[in-house]
């Protein structure tokens, strides 16, 4: 293949997440019309909106070559501990979003203590904390549903401009985000890290302060997504948050970021990830699937998006290879 | 290592112990041979998880009666993790207990403890959910999830008859690897199939106990067919989503009012309790939790004894409603955590 052939290639798997999204919807819409309705294109928008927020969290973390695997259960504890102040101390809602913004930046900052000051490795650390959030939200709620009060939903069905809420915050969450990474140096320097951490120390990077940075993004996107669902759902459950970190992991790698760190983006990939994974399962409520297909539908086009993933990954080795002599 | 970091360590691992659920005696030990009904002394109950009401009651209501019998009750979570389970309950045989109860993660990997119990000769009873077939020898008290899921559904479409015309469905489906979810499914199947003139179910989701997977299909159900009327969910575990979602809609609204949507669930919890006092809600199938625990306690007993006990005892449960809700309260486990 002439190196012309191979960036032809190449550009087209840089296109296959939105490819891939854009074929989905295609078909979920010549099966069902009903499910490119704009009314439902908004529902899946509001439904994507808190899985964005904590994806996009989650990007940030990847991006370093790492994980957060605690960022279901910081969902769980934030939203157990609104449900108190709420339900208890009687505080206004938007006080109560602001608290589990910070209590979602206090999980990431006892996490970014773990990996980036005890050094220890983030998958285990992060396994840690989940474990220690479900249980202190299962002792703080003992177990039992919390139904939140409407001045609370509220959040979720209001509209700025005939825009749902979620939307435009899940909006402003991607946009600060996106400039985060490609407008700072230390967006720049978190790619760095996850390229090569070594390299990036000896270039005078401070890799310590670039993981306590993503970590405790990681977490305050954590609190709001939790915050974001929660005024969907309206009740605090004991399943609240659980298993999150895996859709936030999938939605994150279904847009084109590397499990193995320094690259992807947050806008458009894990967006459309996380718009993707919403509108399957939503797809497949319109069609009134077999619920026995929903986990092999969803699982098939997530082996395809990674599959992709790991041809583009390839050909990006064998570009970037020297050529000593000619073929 | 400093040793602020050595101790915030410390904390975090003792944290993850405590959560993780090490068994744990709860209940005073029995004054061995003090005037005790019986020979048990100590039974061992394991739980999966305590991640839902239902548990947690079952689990008040087992330290209940266990006092009550001037029985020890060794207690042990293992907090979705079949493996861990495993080792809790071998840790009771070990500890040569009288009797073992467990609610098993899995149908299957729970047999070889199961065996192991034989084994050692301690009679082991499993809690609201069967094993997998085999030859290992045990008891099973179960809910009739079929049957009172049939019979709840049936209440549902016999006012649907009574307030007249055809009805739309939502059906919601739990954890499609859960026994008792198939059970459930399978009530509502053979209660609808009954009632084709009256039902036409346009939408089945499968929720895998998640409330965010609940919301979001009733919310999708309802976009597609607006005119839903009829809504049934496996557990009252996912009643605030569904009543998040009606509200959204427009639909919310008490038994008796125009558009209400007919709607049952299955447990008997507080939220479900409340929701029929206050009228949104017009049935829901209760496990009769405190049948299950006594049920439970007493095969233990009779198989110490040498007494014959059948391999499955079923809890009939209860249709609880708005006509039936005074005399029923008593039983309905969510009513009496009030």
């Amino acid at each position: 293949m002439s190196p012309e052939q191979q960036r032809l290639v190449m550009r087209a798997l840089d296109a296959a997440p939105l490819v891939l999204f854009a074929l989905v919807l295609a078909g979920f819409g010549a099966l069902s019309p009903s499910f490119l309705a704009p009314a439902n294109l908004v529902n899946v928008l509001v439904q994507s909106s808190a899985i964005a927020i904590v994806a996009t969290g989650m990007t940030f973390v990847l991006l370093t070559a790492g994980v957060d695997l605690s960022v279901g259960s910081i969902m769980f504890v934030a939203a157990a501990v609104s449900g108190k102040l709420l339900l208890a101390q009687g505080w206004p809602p938007s006080l109560v979003v602001a608290g589990i913004i910070a209590l979602g930046g206090l999980c990431g900052l006892l996490n970014g203590l773990l990996i980036a000051r005890l050094g220890l490795i983030a998958f285990i650390a992060t396994l840690g904390t989940q474990y220690v959030g479900r249980g202190f939200g299962m002792w703080l709620t003992e177990t039992r549903a919390m139904n939140l009060p409407e001045a609370f939903t509220q959040l979720a069905s209001n509209r700025l401009l005939g825009v749902p809420l979620p939307v435009i915050v899940a909006a402003l969450v991607v946009a600060a985000a996106h400039a985060f990474l490609m407008r700072t140096p230390r967006g720049r320097q978190i790619y760095a890290v996850g390229q090569d951490a070594a390299a990036a120390r000896k270039a005078g990077v401070n890799v310590r302060g670039v993981l306590w940075t993503v970590y405790v993004l990681c977490g305050l996107c954590a609190g709001l997504g939790g915050a974001v669902a929660l005024a969907q759902i309206g009740s605090v459950a004991p399943t609240f948050g659980a298993n999150k970190e895996f859709a936030a992991i999938a939605a994150a790698v279904l847009g084109g970021t590397s499990l193995f760190g320094g690259r992807g983006r947050v806008w458009p990939g894990t967006v459309f990830g996380a718009v993707l994974i919403q509108g399957i399962e939503n797809g497949l409520n319109h069609l009134n699937a077999d619920p026995y297909l929903y986990p092999l539908i969803t699982a098939g086009i997530i082996f395809v998006a990674v599959l992709l993933d790991s041809a583009r990954g390839r050909l990006r080795r064998t570009l970037g290879r020297r050529r000593i002599r000619p073929d | 290592m400093k040793k602020s970091s050595f101790i915030c360590l410390l904390t975090i691992f003792g944290s993850l112990l405590l959560v993780t659920g090490c068994g744990k005696p709860d209940a005073p030990p029995a004054a061995s041979g003090s005037g005790s009904p019986t020979t048990v002394q100590t039974i061992g109950v394991s739980f999966e998880t305590l991640q839902t009401e239902f548990w947690v009651a079952a689990l008040k209501a087992f330290e209940t009666e266990l006092a009550r019998r001037h029985i020890r009750m060794l207690q042990a979570v293992a907090d979705g993790d079949a493996n861990r389970q495993i080792e809790q309950v071998r840790n009771f045989i070990t500890r040569k207990v009288d009797g073992i109860i467990m609610v098993p993660k899995d149908a299957r990997a729970c047999i070889p403890v199961i065996k192991a119990a034989n084994a050692a000769n301690i009679p082991i009873v499993l809690f609201n959910r069967p094993p997998a077939e085999s030859d290992a020898k045990s008891v099973a008290v179960v809910a009739d999830n079929f049957t009172l899921a049939r019979d709840t559904v049936a209440f549902l479409v016999a006012e649907a008859r009574k307030a007249g015309g055809k009805y739309k469905a939502l059906h919601l489906i739990g954890d499609l690897g859960d026994i008792n979810a198939i059970g459930r499914r399978d009530g509502f199947d053979a209660a609808v199939s009954n009632a084709t003139d009256v039902i036409e179910v346009v939408a089945r989701v499968p929720t895998e106990w998640n409330n965010e997977k609940a919301y979001a299909g009733v919310v999708n159900a309802l976009q597609k067919h607006p005119d839903i009327r009829l809504i049934f969910t496996p557990s009252d575990l996912h009643l605030p989503s569904i009543a998040s979602a009606l509200r959204n809609a427009g639909k919310w609204h008490k038994r008796g009012e125009p558009g209400h949507v007919l709607l049952a669930g299955f447990d008997g919890d507080a939220t479900a309790y409340q929701m029929l006092v206050d009228g949104y809600l017009d049935a829901t199938g209760v496990q009769d939790v405190y049948f299950e625990v006594e049920a439970s306690i007493q095969a233990v007993l009779d198989a110490r004894a040498g007494k014959p006990v059948p391999p499955t005892i079923l809890d009939p449960g209860f249709v609880i409603h708005a006509g039936n809700l005074e005399e029923k309260a008593a039983r309905m486990w969510g009513a009496k955590k009030k």
